[in-house]
């Protein structure tokens, strides 16, 4: 286990800049997640770190070393990909081992390492299957057992849970985070997936077009979204986000419709210039008294409605966790909770 | 009442649509045609050789029936055996050589320097030569006293060679020709085998602390191995029915030194026009040809990891 520290890390690709100027403290121990959207540079941020991609400028530290110029076999990382990455011709047994058979470590050491991967994560009876024998689940836990097997410093994944369908996903979730508990390896993981990250970081790193828009912990991405880009990207369903100004203690929409500002927002301090207003669609209630819209869409799912609702124009996206009689077309009163409102400036995009 | 006269009906039409009569007269003009040429060319050559196989018949004498007389003679024929042994060491040879270089000239290939299209051009153009043009070629090329290859060896010192002018030096001469034809094909063969492996075990490889060398030895060489296969049982089969070039430079000589079972059982049948004992070497070096194939297939099928392959 190790500390892993990104220092002004920067990477070009010919005269485009992928990623600047970037910087992470990562802790013994911790999990972290980069999150982002395609192309934002996590894989390439995480490929330098596996030494797959050279690094254009800055340092990569793996605890007290220095290890940006290193080739990837002088790391002591472990890498899961997205597609497995397992060796076609190996048997499970021969593809967790391999690492170690390459280090010329003792044969009966090896299989003992890897009869013991094995049993942590299930694979105790597949370990004479070739990888096409096997299922995505067991592939990825194959490619994992190969991660642990080699007892290294950090463990890396790209995207691992992409190519599961989603039930496995959601158990494979559970399995990857179990056994970080377990291990208690420093990890770093990359994901496009902002539930992933939600559910399996310690820390969550957004990443947006090479750089840093926000680090902390899941609930604090959450609650207190440091941008417009955050706040969009955290949650599911997305904010809501409409335009307007502080005018006369209320904030006006653009379009005229009213809404309540939290208390601690100072109209002094923030009336009169443009601002956007942030409301997630879990935090507006249905309430017989307050704003009234029409129902543009409808999705119930079982445990939750959602409805996205026409209010004087604006389009407000809705999830209601109680059993509302709506249907298209009707209307429906909803309230807003002021303490769970968030305000952006604008023209920054910063957060008030 | 209805609905199960409807199941009966959709049954009947399944069985129906399921087990086609295949004898149906109407579907004889299509096949008869594919038939006579099957029969023409393929069954009774064979057939016909089998019979000759079990006649004694000499072209211009009486044919009769000899049994086994002529396998039992090939058991005992001396030169018959050497013939075996002269095809035996001609295809190993014929096989491993253009194998390794071929393999060699892929992994070359398959890097990217400049001209590499063109170059690989160049290197293809043999495969596209008629073997007799070859064959006066090289036999110009190994004359001992006006041949460029003993100048090429006198430039580096060593003496004049005789080429396939000596018993000892013939079959790795002519395996030499073979070599220079054949060997962009196994390039071909493994240069595609090579574009189609994945990119990801090799990063993993990396990873798990592989140097180039162990990164060819234990992924490139097992990934490619189907495809190398593949190029052995192709050159297997034609080396050993190898005729035209060994004829046109050697005719089987100096002496009896090069003379493979092809070339010993073209000269008793149409030298020696001893038909029934010629025969009966078609049939053993036919079934000798399965025997090999069958072997290399049951190999090829052993060095088989990828996907598409087991579906």
């Amino acid at each position: 286990m190790a500390t892993v520290t990104l220092q002004n890390i920067q990477k070009r690709f010919g005269a485009v800049n992928v990623i600047e100027n970037l910087s992470v403290d990562i802790a013994d121990g911790e999990f972290v997640v980069l999150v982002g959207p395609s192309g934002c540079g996590k894989s390439t941020l995480l490929r330098m770190v596996a030494g797959l991609e050279e690094v254009s400028g800055g340092e990569i530290r793996i605890g007290a070393r220095e290890v940006s110029n290193l080739p990837a076999r002088d790391r002591d990382i472990a890498m899961v990909f997205q597609n497995y990455a397992l060796y076609p011709h190996m048997t499970v047994e021969d593809n967790m081992g391999f690492a170690l058979k390459l280090k010329r470590a003792n044969p009966a050491d090896t299989a003992e390492r890897v009869k013991k991967a094995a049993a942590i994560l299930g694979l105790e009876n597949l370990l004479e299957r070739y990888p096409r024998q096997l299922s995505g689940g067991q592939r990825q836990r194959v490619a994992m057992g190969r991660a642990i097997v080699r007892n290294p410093q950090v463990f890396l994944f790209d995207e691992p849970l992409s190519n599961l369908d989603a039930k496995l996903r959601v158990v494979m979730r559970g399995e990857i985070k179990a056994m970080h508990q377990r291990i208690g390896t420093t990890t770093i993981y990359v994901t496009h997936d902002q539930i992933e990250a939600m559910t399996m970081a310690d820390k969550i790193v957004v990443l947006h077009d090479g750089n840093i828009e926000q680090v902390g912990a899941p609930l604090e991405l959450y609650d207190r979204p440091a941008n417009l880009f955050v706040a969009g990207f955290i949650g599911s369903p997305a904010m809501n986000f409409l335009n307007g100004k502080i005018e006369e203690g209320v904030f006006r929409t653009e379009k005229g419709l009213i809404l309540p500002l939290p208390a601690e927002v100072s109209p002094a301090k923030a009336g009169g210039r443009p601002l956007v207003y942030g409301i997630r669609p879990e935090h507006i209630r249905a309430s017989d008294q307050g704003i009234q819209g029409r129902a543009t869409i409808v999705e119930g799912t079982g445990s939750e409605i959602f409805a996205k609702l026409d209010c004087g124009g604006e389009q407000l996206s809705c999830l209601f966790r109680e059993r509302i009689d709506v249907r298209f077309g009707d209307t429906v009163g909803i309230s807003i909770d002021a303490k769970q409102v968030h305000l952006f400036d604008k023209t920054t995009g910063h957060r008030l | 009442m209805a609905s199960v006269s409807i199941e009966t009906a959709r049954t009947e039409t399944a069985n129906k649509r399921s087990k086609p009569n295949r004898l149906a007269p109407n579907y004889w003009p299509f096949v008869v045609p594919a038939l006579i040429v099957i029969g023409a060319v393929i069954v009774f050559p064979w057939v016909f050789t089998l019979w000759m196989s079990v006649n004694s018949w000499t072209l211009g004498q009486e044919q009769t029936f000899a049994g086994l007389d002529n396998y039992i003679r090939l058991a005992t024929d001396f030169r018959f055996w050497e013939s075996l042994w002269h095809t035996l060491i001609f295809t190993v040879l014929a096989v491993v050589a253009p194998l390794f270089l071929g393999t060699l000239a892929a992994l070359i290939f398959d890097a990217q320097f400049p001209l590499r299209g063109f170059l690989r051009g160049v290197f293809v153009m043999p495969m596209m030569a008629t073997p007799v043009a070859i064959a006066l070629v090289w036999t110009m090329m190994f004359h001992p006293q006006l041949g460029v290859l003993n100048y090429l060896l006198s430039l580096v010192g060593i003496g004049p060679q005789e080429w396939i002018y000596n018993r000892y030096s013939v079959i790795p001469s002519l395996v030499l020709v073979e070599t220079w034809q054949w060997t962009p094909l196994i390039m071909l063969i493994v240069l595609g085998g090579l574009a189609s492996l994945p990119r990801e075990p090799y990063e993993s490889a990396e990873i798990d602390g592989a140097n180039a060398w162990q990164k060819f030895r234990y992924l490139t060489l097992p990934m490619i191995a189907p495809f190398l296969m593949i190029g052995v049982i192709i050159r297997a089969i034609d080396a050993i029915k190898s005729f035209d070039i060994i004829y046109a430079m050697t005719q089987g000589g100096p002496g009896t030194a090069s003379e493979t079972i092809n070339i010993y059982l073209y000269n008793t049948a149409f030298s020696y026009y001893d038909i029934g004992y010629g025969s009966a070497m078609a049939v053993v070096f036919f079934v000798i040809i399965v025997a090999l194939s069958l072997v290399l297939m049951m190999v090829r099928a052993r060095t088989n990891w990828s996907d598409m392959e087991t579906r």
